[in-house]
């Protein structure tokens, strides 16, 4: 055991000081999708995405990044509108805010409180239950790594639970099946207020690609109230950090929409 | 009964299909395509099986009304095709062979072709948490419903176990909690999309699938990625399976409460999925693998990721010799979870789950693909069959994964920036196959000109998840979550 002792403590500290100082992502990461250039798109445009994430509508671009799984078909076809951009902050409160560059009237959507501001001590000492409705399983693994020394989240007070019951907070990946949904209601009712939903990933978000087969509900905020969204293909373990302190009301900088 | 061929057949008549009649039909090697009658299916699966072949698949393509098994025999894939001819029912493979029970009983549900004589032909893939099956009936037995909401960050899936207080007297393995109809979803895209959807059906494992699929339209187009792009795509693939491999050791580790292993192990797992992120823009290796080549150009130098390399295995090392000494962890690996390869051949076992029982499994050496057939390596095997046999099989590959990724680095050349090929049209079918972290996976790909027409995976996952049932012997409780996490396999792969 001595061994194993020395072994961790060999490294020194290597833990992100995230959110007290920035995180950089690594250059040529995938975080997020930037359009550059809103006007004058052709209708076919739309075609590009695998996802139905890109709309033109009278000649104007929008993209939706809770659809979009960044597999960067937009920007080998079209690299002068498109781009990516290597970002980790991409959760946002609202649904609506993950669309870029949409014209149209978005009716106003309720942003729920932080659960800072609903609770004072729920600032510090957050539990998080996670549950599965139907990820590819990669969230589950960026999810995980934020307990390695990389991230360590119990430095910020974030603590998983194993049961539903004490969590404050519930991550929430994939895009419900049917089998899930009863299950994930019955997880929901039993946390004890006040509470927080964050939609892990494009496919919690939306549904991504498994929307359009039929088999599951389209994204968590179809069977419960989300109140972050974290969009990616999956997103990485700063990401999800960043989603969490967004809930928890200790970071209010949100995606920027643009 | 003799054996009928087709005309213009390249290959002799193999003894192997005596006592079938079956007709050989065009097919690229190491591909063969047979046609046996419906009512002969099951008899003509039995003889491949007999005479040596490996169980990997059984579906339904919507568009031809034929079935389709799939079995690996002697470095060959023969893809059996039997017309149904308006039949709704075939004899049973499951009696032959147990591999073929969740493969029957997803025909069943999706399209009504019933399987004569399976010994449980009820619905499977919407499953209800709350409708449990008792397998052991007594006075002082219950069943605990493990899942599929566990504790902790697992995906969804159930077991069902059944106990009398300590003692695992039966472990049933219920997948399909997670089920997305992905399949279906490839009808109608273009080979790149389908590469990207490939990539999200069992994500920790993107690039083996991205592979599988990509190799497949690759074989029906019938051109062949270029050399460089080949071997950039070995290094995401042993990147992928030592990222996997670590992350059982780090399940492992937790079950064991090392706390400080399950650090170490995080780190080198995190470690490596950055080395992933700076290669190619995604920790999971995403967008790299896409049919003709590579979808995006490595964005390290040949330099870069050997030193990365050599870093990792220094440190990964130290941390490897220490974790074999720590009795506390071995111990609960040893004699847990035990197989004998007689079982795994029967219920048609891939990856390290057969590896451990000494059986040379391996796509990779089997039937070669990309640059494996030039690079060195062999099978990493123990003999054991247990949790521990599993684990070793892992941290081999790692060794092996490491070394072959040097070669492939070293192979590469750097002025060469023909990263992938233009890719013409195709129709017909064709299969596709890679070797996952947890085993081989198969695409079987209809295509259309341009586009998918169909898509059917073969997933490792769901072909070593009823061996689970099959490892408690003797084991209490607290063995189930070792001998889960040693298996290593992927749910939404399963499920798909």
């Amino acid at each position: 055991m001595l061994q194993w002792l020395f072994r961790g403590l060999r490294h020194g500290i290597v833990t992100s000081a995230y959110p007290r100082n920035p995180e950089p992502a690594p250059p040529g990461f995938r975080g997020r999708v930037l359009v550059l250039d809103k006007a004058d798109a052709p209708q076919r445009l739309e075609d590009v995405c695998p996802t139905g994430a890109i709309r033109v509508r009278e000649g104007r671009v929008a993209l939706d990044r809770g659809r979009c799984v960044l597999c960067g078909a937009c920007v080998a076809a079209a690299p002068e509108r498109f781009v990516f951009v290597s970002d980790y902050e991409t959760a946002a409160r609202r649904r609506a805010a993950l669309v870029v560059g949409d014209t149209s009237a978005t009716p106003l959507e309720e942003v729920m409180p932080t659960l800072g501001d609903r609770s004072r001590t729920l600032r510090r000492s957050i539990h998080i239950r996670h549950v599965d409705a139907g990820s590819d399983g990669a969230e589950e693994w960026e999810i995980q790594a934020l307990t390695n020394p990389y991230y360590d989240m119990q430095r910020l007070g974030l603590f998983f639970t194993p049961s539903p019951r004490h969590a404050d907070v519930l991550l929430v990946t994939g895009g419900v099946t049917e089998s899930m949904r009863e299950p994930l209601l019955r997880a929901f009712e039993v946390m004890p207020e006040p509470k927080a939903v964050l939609a892990v990933g494009t496919d919690a978000c939306s549904g991504g690609f498994s929307a359009a087969a039929g088999e599951v509900a389209g994204g968590v905020d179809q069977v419960l109230p989300v109140d972050v969204y974290v969009p990616g293909s999956p997103p990485a373990p700063i990401a999800i950090l960043h989603g969490l302190l967004l809930a928890a009301g200790v970071v209010t900088r949100e995606a920027a929409a643009a | 009964m003799s054996a009928e061929r087709a005309t213009g057949a390249a290959t002799e008549p193999r003894q192997f299909l005596d006592g079938v009649s079956f007709e050989e039909e065009a097919a690229l090697a190491p591909e063969r395509r047979l046609r046996v009658a419906v009512e002969d299916v099951a008899r003509a699966t039995k003889v491949l099986l007999e005479a040596g072949g490996h169980f990997s698949g059984l579906f339904q393509p919507g568009s031809d009304s034929a079935l389709r098994v799939l079995v690996a025999l002697r470095g060959e894939l023969i893809v059996l095709r039997a017309p149904l001819d308006g039949e709704r029912s075939y004899p049973s493979l499951s009696r032959i062979t147990p591999a073929a029970l969740f493969p029957e009983r997803e025909l069943h549900d999706l399209s009504g072709i019933v399987s004569l004589d399976h010994p449980q032909l009820e619905p499977a893939l919407r499953p209800n948490a709350d409708e449990l099956r008792r397998v052991v009936t007594g006075p002082e037995t219950f069943v605990i419903p493990y899942g599929p909401i566990r504790s902790g960050v697992f995906e969804a899936i159930q077991y069902p176990i059944d106990t009398g207080g300590e003692d695992v007297l039966a472990l049933s393995v219920r997948p399909y909690f997670k089920r997305r109809n992905l399949e279906q979803r490839f009808a109608g895209l273009s080979f790149e999309h389908g590469a990207y959807l490939a990539e999200r059906i069992a994500g920790v494992a993107s690039v083996a699938h991205a592979l599988a699929f990509s190799q497949a339209v690759e074989r029906a187009a019938g051109i062949e990625p270029p050399r460089v792009a080949e071997r950039w795509r070995v290094v995401h693939a042993e990147l992928e399976r030592t990222a996997n491999h670590l992350d059982v050791g780090i399940k492992l580790a937790e079950d064991a409460a090392l706390s400080v292993g399950v650090s170490r192990l995080g780190a080198l797992k995190e470690e490596v999925m950055r080395l992933r992120a700076r290669l190619c823009g995604s920790r999971f290796g995403r967008g790299v693998v896409v049919p003709g080549g590579l979808g995006s150009e490595p964005l390290l130098s040949k330099g870069e990721v050997v030193r990365a390399i050599d870093a990792f295995e220094r440190d990964y090392l130290r941390d490897r010799k220490l974790l074999l000494r720590t009795s506390s962890f071995t111990d609960r690996l040893i004699g847990t979870g035990a197989l004998d390869s007689e079982t795994i051949i029967r219920y048609g076992g891939v990856g390290p789950v057969a590896r451990a029982c000494s059986l040379g499994i391996d796509a990779r050496l089997e039937r070669p693909y990309g640059s494996y057939g030039r690079l060195g390596f062999r099978i990493a095997r123990a003999t054991s069959g247990d949790a521990m046999g599993r684990f070793e099989v892992r941290l081999e590959e790692i060794d092996q994964g490491l070394h072959m990724i040097r070669q492939a680095v070293e192979q590469t050349d750097s002025e060469s920036n023909d990263f992938r090929r233009e890719l013409p049209g195709a129709d017909g079918e064709a299969c596709g196959w890679a070797e996952a972290p947890m085993g081989e996976v198969v695409y079987w790909l209809a295509l259309d000109g341009q586009q998918i027409r169909e898509a059917h995976i073969v997933s490792p996952s769901l072909r070593n998840w009823p061996l689970l049932s099959e490892s408690y012997r003797g084991d209490v409780l607290t063995d189930v979550s070792f001998i889960e996490h040693s298996f290593g396999l992927s749910p939404a792969g399963a499920d798909r």
